[in-house]
């Protein structure tokens, strides 16, 4: 009654991943993960699921509606797969790691879940890479991580990386002067993350004004923050602007090299975010291939600094795999029935991908084609199929 | 290369019918002219060049200039508020308002309904429309359940054949809502077109974008 119409049929948002991608995915997250751990990064492995209480708090609040949850039948608690590993690396940085000197690196490697998709990322399963450094207030941890981020899609062959500085605290800041109500907020917000002129005018007052100013400014860095630093804003706004502005010209000094824009009202999935942060972009992918910047990591402990400062940054290897090239296609050697082991380990030392022969066939050439390899081994010598035939 | 959109052209989206008339003279004020076909109404051409070898211009329905940008497919398209709501993108912005295709999204209904009815007591009401989602949050937003039927077009025949007793549709004058002998119960929004652009494509090409959106802004405001 309830049969599956056919059992290649997967869950929404759901896939496999077939060869040669699979690899190749693999090749590009261990590229990245290179990349995290020669500046010092080190791996952790978070579980696939843990307590929905941890999961989902601080941090990870903003992430509750994307939860997919379950009931754990050992404990009786609620438990979480988790959508997004940031939350898990504060977790392990505000307790198993707590006495760990600081600043802190870490960096992370994974698969998250998330209970429903959208209409342009139907994807439910997403990978995830990233970095975290925890325990720095400084500047140069911003640069540092922004700096990490382009270095390593630029070393697994992303071309035109576009990073994106966004300040969601000034729009928040803006908000407090003002003293909008709750829902004028919020309706503001919305129509800011949409860039909607119209809806923003339609606010009208102060807030309208100043706020169109802000949609105004957005564009390459030079301009922008030059704009920035000479709107008209009320007293809370302005010094947080300051101080965004401190960091975000320490960015853009050291990145001079690749392309910066600025957007000051951009504030969706920064919603734990306290300072400046970033996205990133290709041109060649449509989604953004990820986004960092600064949070604070709930200690917790009872302790007298309950709060810690972390910044970082999260990879998406969907967006980042669409941005890349296909695979280079693999020498692959196919070996006659019957290679002796030490030929196929000469052949291995030198690079070859091999596979060999389960039995004898008559037309070595026409087999090596069908096991997708353009070359076979003929007389101890690797010769390409297309010479041969 | 540069005309063919894949690598570096950018693509206009705009919607095919009414609104267009509006906008070829925001278009032409910009400093666009498309190639003649586009205005050959036996053209089957669906993608046409225009006087800037960057750019081009495809025509569409008025609900797919939306999909078009949100996928990045088209950088940039002229799009109604009512799609832009409906949809709910996340990946289009819609820096202008063009002040074209103006009109109102309303609720009505059949007279003699509106006489002797009172919407505080619903808790559930059928409505035929073309805008499910709008509908569906702007009634949930009262605590009312709105079952949508959807339709295409001609919504105002619904409540003459009880399809239902209410629909939620565009109107300018309100002519056609009057010789169905319907009345507008409520306002929902005031539409205009915006012009919309790609999330991504803003940020990766914002010269480019922005360049174009303030050409835009220029005609739109002296206008």
């Amino acid at each position: 009654m309830n049969e599956l119409p056919n059992k290649g049929l997967l869950p929404e948002g759901l896939r496999d991943v077939l060869p040669p991608d699979a690899a190749f995915e693999a090749e590009v997250t261990s590229g990245l993960m290179a990349c995290f751990a020669g500046h010092g990064y080190e791996r952790v492995k978070p579980p696939l699921i843990e307590f929905e209480k941890s999961l989902l708090s601080g941090v990870g609040e903003a992430t509750a509606r994307d939860t997919f949850r379950l009931m754990d039948p050992v404990s009786q608690h609620m438990m979480g797969v988790r959508p997004d590993m940031t939350v898990q690396v504060a977790r392990i940085a505000a307790t198993r790691l707590s006495q760990a000197p600081r600043p802190l690196r870490l960096c992370y490697a994974g698969q998250v879940l998330r209970a429903r998709g959208n209409q342009i990322q139907p994807e439910r399963q997403l990978g995830q890479a990233g970095a975290e450094l925890i325990g720095s207030p400084a500047a140069a941890a911003d640069v540092e991580v922004v700096r990490l981020a382009v270095e390593a899609l630029d070393g697994v062959g992303i071309e035109e990386i576009t990073v994106d500085l966004n300040m969601p605290t000034l729009i928040a800041a803006l908000m407090d002067d003002l003293e909008l109500d709750e829902a004028a907020a919020d309706a503001l917000r919305a129509a800011l993350d949409r860039k909607d002129a119209a809806a923003v005018a339609a606010a009208g007052g102060e807030a309208a004004e100043i706020l169109q100013h802000l949609l105004g400014v957005a564009g390459p860095a030079d301009n922008a923050l030059a704009a920035i630093e000479n709107l008209a804003l009320p007293a809370g706004a302005a010094r947080e602007r300051d101080a965004l502005l401190e960091t975000a010209r320490l960015i853009a000094g050291e990145l001079s090299d690749i392309r910066l824009t600025v957007d000051p009202v951009e504030t969706r999935g920064f919603e734990y975010h306290c300072g400046v942060t970033f996205t990133l972009f290709a041109r060649s992918e449509r989604g953004e291939l990820g986004w960092g910047g600064r949070y604070t990591v709930d200690r917790g402990d009872g302790g007298k600094d309950v709060a810690e400062p972390a910044t970082g940054f999260t990879l998406f290897m969907g967006a980042v795999m669409g941005a890349l090239p296909g695979p280079q296609p693999a020498n692959r050697v196919y070996l006659p029935f019957g290679t002796p082991p030490a030929t196929t380990a000469g052949l291995r030392g030198e690079g070859w991908v091999v596979v060999g022969g389960l039995e004898e066939v008559a037309d070595i050439c026409t087999e090596a084609q069908r096991m997708n390899c353009p070359y076979v081994l003929q007389d101890d010598d690797v010769v390409a199929v297309d010479k041969l035939s | 290369m540069a005309d063919n959109g894949q690598d570096d052209g950018l693509i206009m989206a705009l919607p095919k019918g009414r609104i267009l008339k509006e906008v070829m003279p925001l278009l032409r004020g910009a400093g666009i002219e498309p190639e003649p076909a586009f205005e050959d109404p036996e053209s089957r051409q669906l993608r046409f060049a225009t006087n800037h070898p960057n750019l081009s211009i495809i025509r569409v329905r008025a609900f797919d200039a939306a999909t078009f940008v949100a996928f990045g497919a088209a950088q940039l398209g002229v799009v109604g508020n009512d799609v832009l709501m409906e949809f709910d993108y996340p990946d289009i912005y819609s820096p202008l308002d063009l002040g074209i295709g103006r009109c109102r999204m309303v609720v009505a209904e059949p007279k003699e309904v509106a006489d002797d009815d009172n919407p505080e007591r619903w808790s559930h009401i059928r409505v035929a429309t073309k805008y499910p989602q709008i509908t569906r949050r702007h009634f949930a937003g009262r605590g009312v359940q709105a079952e949508c039927i959807k339709l295409n077009g001609a919504m105002e025949l619904a409540p003459a054949l009880g399809l239902c007793r209410r629909i939620v549709d565009l109107v300018s004058s309100g002519e056609t809502l009057k010789a169905n002998g319907l009345v507008e119960v409520e306002q929902i929004a005031d539409i205009t077109s915006r012009l919309a652009v790609n999330r991504t494509a803003l940020k990766t090409r914002s010269e480019e974008i922005n360049g174009w959106v303030e050409s835009f802004r220029e005609v739109a405001d002296a206008a």
